[in-house]
């Protein structure tokens, strides 16, 4: 059951522990937690969704990990005050909206920058990204595994390519 | 206002340039676009910054994990085995005493026989029955998408569209808002479903309609696709619901959840 269920997700399970861990060391430990909870809770899966059931774990068992380990550095979107949320967005929206047509249609950055701007995205805004482009989950997937409702995935995905563009622009000029 | 307009086009943008768009929407978008200078270089942005995205180096599963977390299971395995294999232990202890069994099988088989045919018959029935309701109920749904709008009465307020089902029908069902678990009430038409016109409230969910036909007890259907749409029903002490959508069976059961949540709260008026 868990070899069927667990094992077949285990490269995507690695890769959303790393983007999330932000290393490979710390991703290792993450998907090995994750494989040992996922086993002992294997009798709690609905036979729903076994990807989004697996990268669930991950993704919880990372964010515990973080929290323990890396306390300082985590700091979750949604314990930011609506004032504060506010600002993040419309700096990142407002921002980049001034430019013309022409100055917007295309931007180039090398993987370093991506990686750099991703990295730097609050964790709940890179997780919707990672989930989105690297997993290339659907929405229903990303609203389950983050535990959220839709409407949330949509604004938290649609803000965090606004910030990661923002970024991008920044960096260049 | 303007701020929330803008926000509502970013975030169909995104919906469009992840495949998320029902197809009418889609349409509009394409249309829109096609139109729009400044939408179209941000949407090309948009593509570009997924491009960037999508072409990161890959991470690898490092050699050797698979092996790691092997070990780890076999090693946690023998503290579990115990608990669950316990509990079957006893029911085999009772084995010897099944001497009388071919006698007793055989008049158990005989009553259940019996009775299986006899509620296959009523099954049947019944079966052609549900199957005509539910028919009827996605024939509303689809008719709605065709319509200018899926709902005679627009509104996301529920306190608009409760009172409207008052005036127009003899039974009205609850009407929650569910916006915060994803579906975003819409509004409000009325159905025919055999000779009867019952109470349809209209939902948005990522783009897509849904609607929940409220129907009398009893008349529940049997979860199913019909013509493309998923249909999911269930019933409470008031109504039976049955539920169509393009979405997938899941987001409709978790629907039902938030649905079914949402109602008895509001049971006061």
């Amino acid at each position: 059951m868990f070899d069927e269920v667990f094992l077949p997700h285990m490269a995507e399970a690695y890769r959303l522990a790393q983007w999330l861990t932000g290393n490979a060391y710390d991703a290792e430990d993450v998907v090995q937690d994750a494989a040992l909870r996922a086993f002992r809770g294997i009798k709690s899966f609905g036979a729903v969704n076994a990807r989004a059931w697996s990268l669930t774990i991950v993704r919880n068992t990372a964010y515990s990990w973080l929290l323990k380990n890396k306390s300082k550095a985590v700091v979750f979107t949604d314990d930011l005050s609506p004032a504060e949320q506010q600002e993040l967005e419309h700096e990142g929206l407002h921002g980049a909206r001034v430019e013309t047509p022409e100055e917007i249609a295309l931007f180039k950055a090398d993987s370093e920058d991506v990686q750099r701007a991703l990295a730097q995205l609050p964790p709940h805004f890179r997780e919707v990204i990672v989930l989105r482009e690297i997993n290339q989950l659907n929405y229903r997937d990303i609203a389950e595994i983050t535990n959220v409702p839709i409407g949330t995935v949509m604004s938290r995905l649609s803000r965090s390519r606004q910030l990661l563009i923002t970024l991008l622009g920044d960096r260049k000029s | 206002m303007i701020a929330s307009m803008r926000d509502n086009d970013e975030l169909q943008m995104n919906a469009y340039c992840d495949g998320e768009l029902d197809p009418a929407s889609a349409i509009e978008f394409e249309r829109r676009l096609a139109g729009d200078e400044t939408l179209k270089a941000q949407y090309n942005r948009l593509l570009s910054l997924r491009r960037t995205v999508r072409s990161l180096p890959q991470y690898e599963v490092p050699a050797g994990l698979q092996a790691r977390i092997q070990s780890a299971l076999d090693a946690d395995r023998p503290g579990r085995v115990d608990r669950p294999g316990r509990a079957s232990r006893p029911v085999q202890a009772g084995r010897p005493r099944q001497r009388s069994w071919s006698f007793q099988a055989l008049a158990a088989a005989a009553v259940f026989g019996a009775v299986i045919s006899s509620s296959v018959m009523l099954t049947m029935e019944r079966y052609d029955r549900q199957e005509d309701v539910a028919r009827a109920v996605v024939a509303g749904h689809i008719r709605g998408l065709l319509a200018p709008q899926p709902f005679d009465v627009a509104s996301s307020d529920r306190h608009t569209v409760k009172p409207w089902f008052t005036s127009h029908l003899p039974l009205s069902p609850q009407v929650p808002d569910l916006a915060a678990q994803g579906f975003v009430l819409e509004g409000g038409r009325v159905d025919v479903v055999g000779h009867d016109p019952v109470a349809t409230i209209v939902y948005k969910h990522a783009k897509h309609t849904v609607s929940l036909t409220t129907l009398p007890r009893g008349q529940s259907v049997s979860d199913q696709a019909i013509a493309g749409y998923n249909v999911r029903s269930w019933s409470d002490a008031e109504f039976a619901y049955i539920v169509v959508s393009d979405i997938s069976p899941e987001d409709l059961a978790s629907f039902e959840r938030a649905f079914s949540e949402a109602s008895p709260a509001l049971e006061i008026k």
